[in-house]
């Protein structure tokens, strides 16, 4: 390449920039009056945040307001910058999904000192020392209901030998992963005369991770019957480790290992309908939704700059026994049927 | 000759303007003009760029970058390459962290098998003493270095290629910091610390309220900055790193302790690499397994963009620093366009990939190669 050549190109990118730079203020610049919210999520690799991506950004640009959209790729560090760079553009409110619970308090802070309301969706902070508006389910009670009807059909199954339970266990930096795990194991220390020890399989929500703990957890546990997961979106996985073994069977063939989870996706849905799957607690990711967005918009509007709330989300467990009435309340559901 | 020389030598030949190139092209500030230039010419259209909440924010997060460029520049000078920066990151902080951390919550961390041995309910070894911040940091800078010793034994005195062992160091280090905490983040860690990543000297007003201009991790980059200068620039074991990078035999041949300067190249790199932890965790207030999982593009691409070469045997701490400046002014302009997410990774990517073009250029130039000149000797 010549000099001039260099010259032309750099030239090129230079003018490229500016054009980019130009048109991207024309065309996203704020309005007069026009609200901006920013949405800084940590990444979207799990249906669940897909939809409640889905279902923040169009309900907030069908009222009009301008969002600014930030992916920290799970990273707590670009996030806090993300979140700062926001702030330096006076955005009006802002809604995180953070990283984790910790980096959650930290990003508040910011936002606090700032003055400017945050809500915090779904993944709540750490501790309750700074202000904000979150929106979380009650991830504990949810867990204890599905696995409490997964310990109903076990203990009908009348048989001599014990259970032997295990749990796909969540990151544990992160409060729902610990409350879902509270609520296993608040089930099976009810009924010591029905399971064994659990095993523990960390996932660290991360679906590599989670084939290769629980494929290694099975080989050591050849025996394992009765399976929850901390999360729906890892079900591909667990079929990946369960159907080599010869335990994927649907409900009533022998073999089959009694199934739950939690999340309500359209995965689960759908092993449910197929009789794979035997409860799954549903968050009600569309509420969680919707009140974080009123909370955050009530506070705008009416000048608050470090509301504080806590809307809990009660969500549900879905059942084999109750998912004629209720399959129409789970987001999963919603979701496949397009609604 | 010297560069100037030549380039006073084209114009009679009617080369002016590819002189006036030239010497803009080779000139040591040429990433700062590109990145003053761009900030100009983007503050025209986006006004809060050059506001004093964004300024704070690029402040912040300069420093911290900075510090581990430096570090990744000494390996890139002797020729190497340093991917453990970021797991030494993440093993430092947690070690750091459950030394002087005032609280563990049992719930998280009973399971740990430093539990009831180093770390109780009632936090670390250190907790709650005086000395817990600075005998924190420095066994987070022992560590560093220790690490970094390794991995530059291995690469010297066994002849290991530097990208494999640091990509192993990188695998080792990261698991065993989720492995001692078993993936949990380490909190409650003393305010003095956290006062390093968190606090500013010199507030102004900025809207509601206000923000700082000067953060404390601006005196950690500088002084490294000013030490990394110095031995680089002013004693003969800094030109043993350049003589190294560009030609080992030669420097072997030459008399140079050549094993010794690699070594302490990767002692520099682990220390630095612990130094950005010290920052990054204060800053995040918890020692973290996972931190600086992401940050090695951004080192790497802040080196390149400066001009520091992958080839070795080239490199400046002033390069380092217009490379960071220049990287963290692009991420921050990116968000402000307020671009799509993959459309900022795009850009970044593309910009790191014309600042490589542009290294191999100016090496082309520099050599006199060009098509379009004579040979130039500098």
């Amino acid at each position: 390449m010549t000099m001039k050549a260099l010259l032309r190109t750099v030239v090129l990118l230079g003018t490229s920039a500016v054009v980019v730079g130009a048109l991207s203020c024309s065309r996203r610049g704020p309005q007069e009056g026009q609200l901006t919210i920013c949405f800084a999520f940590q990444d979207l690799e799990t249906e669940f945040w897909v939809a409640g991506h889905k279902a923040i950004t169009e309900t907030l640009r069908g009222k009009g307001i301008r969002v600014l959209e930030r992916n920290a790729n799970q990273d707590a560090n670009r996030q806090l910058e993300q979140v700062r760079d926001a702030i330096a553009q006076d955005v009006d409110g802002i809604i995180i999904i953070p990283q984790d619970g910790e980096s959650a308090v930290t990003i508040v802070g910011e936002a606090n000192r700032a003055g400017i309301p945050i809500a915090v969706f779904n993944r709540p902070p750490s501790d309750r020392s700074k202000p904000a508006l979150v929106v979380v389910a009650d991830n504990e009670e949810i867990a204890e209901e599905a696995v409490t009807y997964m310990a109903k059909v076990a203990r009908q199954k009348r048989r001599d030998r014990k259970w032997k339970p295990l749990i796909v266990v969540g990151d544990l930096g992160d409060r729902n992963a610990v409350a879902r795990r509270q609520g296993f194991f608040n089930v099976i220390e009810k009924n010591p005369d029905l399971f064994e020890t659990p095993i523990e399989v960390p996932s660290k929500w991360d679906p590599a991770t989670t084939l290769a703990n629980l494929e290694a957890a099975l080989q050591a546990n050849p025996d394992v019957d009765f399976l929850f997961t901390s999360s729906d979106f890892l079900y591909p996985q667990i079929r990946a480790v369960l159907e080599p073994l010869g335990k994927w069977k649907k409900i009533g063939e022998p073999g089959h290992v009694i199934l739950g989870g939690l999340d309500g996706d359209s995965t689960a849905y759908k092993l449910m309908e197929e009789g794979y799957v035997d409860a799954t607690g549903v968050q009600d990711l569309f509420f969680e939704a919707h009140a974080i967005m009123d909370a955050l918009l009530d506070a705008i509007e009416t000048g608050h700059r470090t509301p504080e709330k806590w809307i809990e989300d009660p969500g549900f467990a879905l059942t084999q026994e109750n998912m004629a009435e209720r399959a129409k309340d789970m987001w999963g559901y919603r979701v496949l049927r397009g609604q | 000759m010297h560069r100037s020389d030549n380039v006073t030598a084209l114009a009679p030949t009617g080369r002016l303007k590819d002189a006036f190139l030239r010497r803009v092209l080779l000139s040591d500030s040429f990433v700062l003009f590109l990145a003053v230039v761009y900030f100009l010419v983007l503050w025209a259209f986006l006004p809060r760029l050059g506001s004093a909440r964004n300024l704070s924010n690029l402040s912040s997060n300069i420093w911290p970058l900075f510090v581990l460029v430096i570090g990744q520049m000494f390996v890139l000078i002797v020729g190497g390459i340093d991917l453990s920066q970021t797991s030494i990151m993440a093993i430092t902080s947690v070690c750091g962290a459950l030394l002087m951390t005032s609280g563990l919550d049992p719930a998280l961390f009973a399971r740990n098998p430093l539990w009831g041995v180093l770390v109780s309910e009632q936090g670390g070894p250190l907790a709650g003493s005086i000395a817990a911040v600075p005998v924190g940091i420095l066994v987070m800078l022992a560590i560093g270095a220790l690490i970094g010793l390794a991995n530059g034994l291995a690469v010297a005195k066994c002849r290991m290629p530097p990208f494999m062992v640091t990509l192993v160091s990188m695998f080792f280090f990261s698991g065993l910091a989720i492995l001692i905490t078993r993936s949990e983040n380490v909190t409650n860690l003393p305010v003095a610390f956290l006062a390093i990543g968190q606090n500013y000297l010199g507030h102004v007003q900025a809207g509601r309220s206000t923000v700082g201009l000067v953060p404390y991790s601006f005196f950690a980059g500088v002084a490294l900055a000013w030490a990394a200068w110095f031995i680089l620039g002013r004693t003969i074991a800094g030109r043993w790193f350049y003589a190294v990078g560009m030609n080992r035999r030669a420097a072997t041949a030459s008399g140079i302790p050549t094993d010794r300067v690699i070594v302490c190249a990767y002692v520099i790199s682990g220390f630095c690499a612990a130094l950005g932890s010290v920052l990054y965790s204060s800053r995040l207030g918890a020692g973290r397994p996972t931190l600086g999982a992401n940050v090695l593009l951004d080192i790497v691409g802040a080196a390149v963009i400066g001009g520091i070469s992958l080839y070795g045997g080239k490199g400046k701490v002033r390069w380092a620093f217009y490379g960071v400046l220049f990287f963290v002014v692009l991420d921050s302009s990116l968000y402000m366009l307020n671009l799509r997410f993959y459309t900022v990774n795009i850009v970044k990517g593309a910009v790191i990939l014309v600042a490589a073009l542009l290294d191999v250029l100016r090496n082309r130039v520099r050599m006199g190669r060009t098509p379009t000149g004579p040979r130039v000797v500098v």
